[in-house]
């Protein structure tokens, strides 16, 4: 018989049993088992480290954990803000430090309520899918600390058959200083239903806090499933993000991030294709000047024979910006006709910027179609010179160029204003010099 | 205004190696002037330096545009002088959507920097059809996917928004169809309408019944080693580049 040799628990700073004891208050007992179960997983897993290979070009000091105190969960009420573009959706949630606001009238086969309260209307959903679309190959710390510690939990169930034309909209607005806001996100399509979800992450200029996001995303047979996520936090923001997402046969979802605020960002995204014809689009935009620094991972895990996924990253760096890509697609035994595609795209813009491309494969699948590439480079100098002989200058041409390069990934997005929205964020910051 | 291009003793170089080695052409407003040559003789060498390709050296001579120094010149202000290249290898430029980037550059070059934009859509239509466009074209990426004619089908629609006074046609004939290419030359032959001068870069004698040039010039070895009227294209057909040598080594003889 082997000894088992305890480890004492390891938190990160800010993040200890004093903080999970004032957390856990009056919810649901649910929700509270949930969160000490997390709690204990959370504690096992040793805090990361730069020698730990998926933290080798980030690392955790970064985060600078210690600096933040969590937010109280954040009380559910109504929708109260209207803002110009509100109309353009079916619902909207707004999300701040005080409040999580959400649309009065839903449409008919729509639920869009705080987790505490699915936990008591619908204990069944939340039974058979809360903390369940991860599927990591370790224990993932900042999983595990969003699980215990989420203080914005919202959840969002679409019915069979269900088709919403203008989608969904989550609006985030912090202002609180050294805050921790945890949001935690459940979204399950049913069968045949469409629909879209925006996560629109805003700050106050200069507000320095932490954004540990964890989001599960299911979608069933023949669901098509879009989720964007638009993060313009303001440049003092740490934002660390995991998204797992589960696909069944003959759906389709869209994993669509544009990574454009912040001053840290960690963002893993996973999606397991389960069933045959599961098919997944994973699309990213990442654009890190000044001193930013966006790290991101991909993985395209297929489970059954005959699923698809594509995967497009397109990132620049300019001044002393710094972005890492690290892509793995996963096969399981026995996978026949799978297809796999994996590109990612950099645009190096400044000779001060980086980025690291990191693409890898772990195939166990008999039959497989798969791609993987990787680009890096500054703006190709015929195309440059080719806007130019019509007369348009150098920066608008560069302007141009590097709109170009997003394009294909900013197509992808749902609703023209935020398409247009896109296009003024990237032109700002290319405007931008950090001299 | 006077946009006449007078080009001096032109010598360029690329990475040190000489391709151009003294051309001399002066092309006077509303004059069509055709430029044929070997593979490999400078063309579109000459073209590239006259747009200001930042690759190209000019070791020696000068280039002018209605008495403007062109070589203390970017690409952006000889275009917005009047001058325009529909290149022999247009590049693609995926993501980069046809119509904004007409307005984009319609903009550039208009001397307010702004076109009506009501006008400028119906404008970009009109010379679509004019050019048997598919009028789907206009929300494509730029050349993405295009094929070989329907580029330089997309080089001249480009030359019809920005109407220059003086256009360089590096080969656009080639690979164009032979409806294609009548539908160019109409396209080209309706700014002639107006003051507009041209250089037609070919290897072949159809775009010149089209567009009628009064002179035609023969560069090898980066020179224009003879110039004459239209009928020479006529000797060049029966005889060759072989004839031209001799041919110019007589004007040479003569002149002497
Ligand atoms: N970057 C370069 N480095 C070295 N040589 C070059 C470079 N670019 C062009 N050249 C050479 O310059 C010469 C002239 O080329 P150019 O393209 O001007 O010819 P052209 O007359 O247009 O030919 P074609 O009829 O085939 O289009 C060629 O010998 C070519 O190989
Ligand atoms: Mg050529």
């Amino acid at each position: 018989m082997s000894s088992t040799v305890m480890t004492p628990p390891q938190f990160l700073a800010g993040f200890d049993e004093a903080a999970f004891d004032a957390c856990a208050s009056g919810e649901a007992s649910f929700i509270c088992t949930r969160r000490e179960k997390a709690f204990n997983d959370y504690g096992m897993i040793p805090n990361p480290t730069s020698r730990d290979e998926e933290y080798r070009r980030t690392d955790p000091m970064l985060f600078r954990m210690g600096r933040y105190a969590r937010m109280p969960t954040i009380a559910t009420g109504r929708l109260q803000k209207t803002r110009r573009w509100d109309e353009a959706f079916d619902v909207v949630v707004s999300i701040t430090d005080h409040r999580l606001g959400l649309s009065e009238d839903l449409p008919a086969g729509v639920t869009v309520c705080s987790l505490n309260d699915a936990a008591t209307s619908h204990p069944e959903l939340m039974e058979g899918y809360f903390m369940g679309a991860a599927s990591p190959e370790e224990g993932r710390k900042f999983l595990e600390l969003n699980n215990a510690f989420w203080n914005a939990g919202l959840f969002i169930h679409v019915a069979r058959g269900v088709v919403l034309e203008k989608g969904i909209l989550i609006h985030y607005d912090v202002e609180a200083e050294h805050a921790a806001l945890l949001p935690r996100l459940l979204v399950i399509g049913e069968e045949q239903s469409q629909f879209s979800i925006i996560e629109d992450y805003q700050s106050s200029h200069e507000t320095p806090f932490l954004c540990c996001s964890a989001r599960e995303f299911y979608a069933h047979a023949g669901a098509q499933v879009k989720l964007v996520t638009l993060q313009e936090w303001g440049p003092s923001v740490v934002h660390i993000a995991e998204d797992w997402a589960r696909v069944d046969r003959d759906a389709m979802v869209d994993l669509v991030s544009l990574s454009l605020g912040g001053k840290t960002s960690k963002m893993t995204v996973g999606c397991t294709v389960c069933e045959p014809q599961a098919n997944a689009y994973l699309g990213g935009l990442y654009f890190a000047n000044d001193k930013q620094h966006f790290d991101q991972k991909t993985l395209q895990l297929h489970a059954a024979p005959d699923t698809f996924s594509k995967m497009l990253y397109k990132g620049a760096a300019k001044d002393k910006g710094y972005s890492v890509y690290q892509g793995i697609i996963q096969a399981t035994h026995g996978s026949i006709g799978v297809d796999a595609y994996q590109t990612n795209n950099n645009l190096i813009l400044d000779k001060g910027a980086r980025a690291d491309s990191l693409p890898g494969l772990i195939i166990n699948a008999d039959e497989l179609a798969c791609s993987h590439g990787a680009t890096m480079g500054n703006l190709d100098p015929e195309q440059l010179h080719y806007l130019r002989t019509r007369g348009i200058d150098e920066v608008e041409a560069r302007k141009i160029l590097v709109l170009g390069f997003f394009e294909e990934v900013v197509q992808r997005v749902p609703h023209a204003p935020i398409q247009e929205r896109l296009h003024d964020m990237i032109e700002r910051k290319l405007g931008d010099t950090d001299e | 205004m006077n946009k006449e291009l007078i080009i001096c003793d032109l010598h360029v170089s690329i990475d040190g190696s000489p391709i151009l080695k003294g051309v001399n052409l002066d092309i006077k407003p509303g004059e069509v002037h055709a430029l044929m040559g070997p593979n490999g003789s400078g063309k579109s060498t000459l073209s590239s330096v006259l747009m200001g390709h930042p690759a190209y050296e000019v070791t020696k001579g000068s280039i002018t545009f209605g008495g403007e120094d062109l070589l203390d010149l970017a690409p952006e202000e000889r275009a917005r002088l009047g001058m325009f290249l529909a290149f022999q290898y247009p590049v693609a430029i995926p993501g980069v959507n046809v119509s904004k980037f007409l307005k984009s550059a319609a903009d550039a070059i208009h001397p307010d920097g702004k076109v009506n934009a009501t006008d400028f859509l119906k404008d970009l239509r009109a010379n679509m059809a004019y050019l048997e466009m598919d009028a789907a074209f206009a929300n494509r990426g730029l050349n993405e996917g295009f094929s070989g004619g329907e580029k330089k089908r997309m080089e001249i629609l480009q030359m019809l928004t920005l109407k220059p006074h003086l256009a360089i046609m590096d080969e656009t004939d080639s690979g164009l169809d032979i409806d294609a290419l009548r539908v160019v030359s109409k396209g080209v032959n309706k700014l002639m309408d107006e003051p507009f001068s041209l250089l037609v870069i070919t290897h072949y004698e159809r775009i010149l019944e089209y567009l009628k040039p009064k002179f035609l010039h023969i560069l090898m070895d980066g020179r224009v080693v003879l110039s004459g009227g239209p009928e020479l294209v006529k000797q060049l057909e029966e005889k060759g580049y072989d004839w031209v040598k001799e041919a110019a080594a007589k004007q040479q003889s003569a002149a002497v």
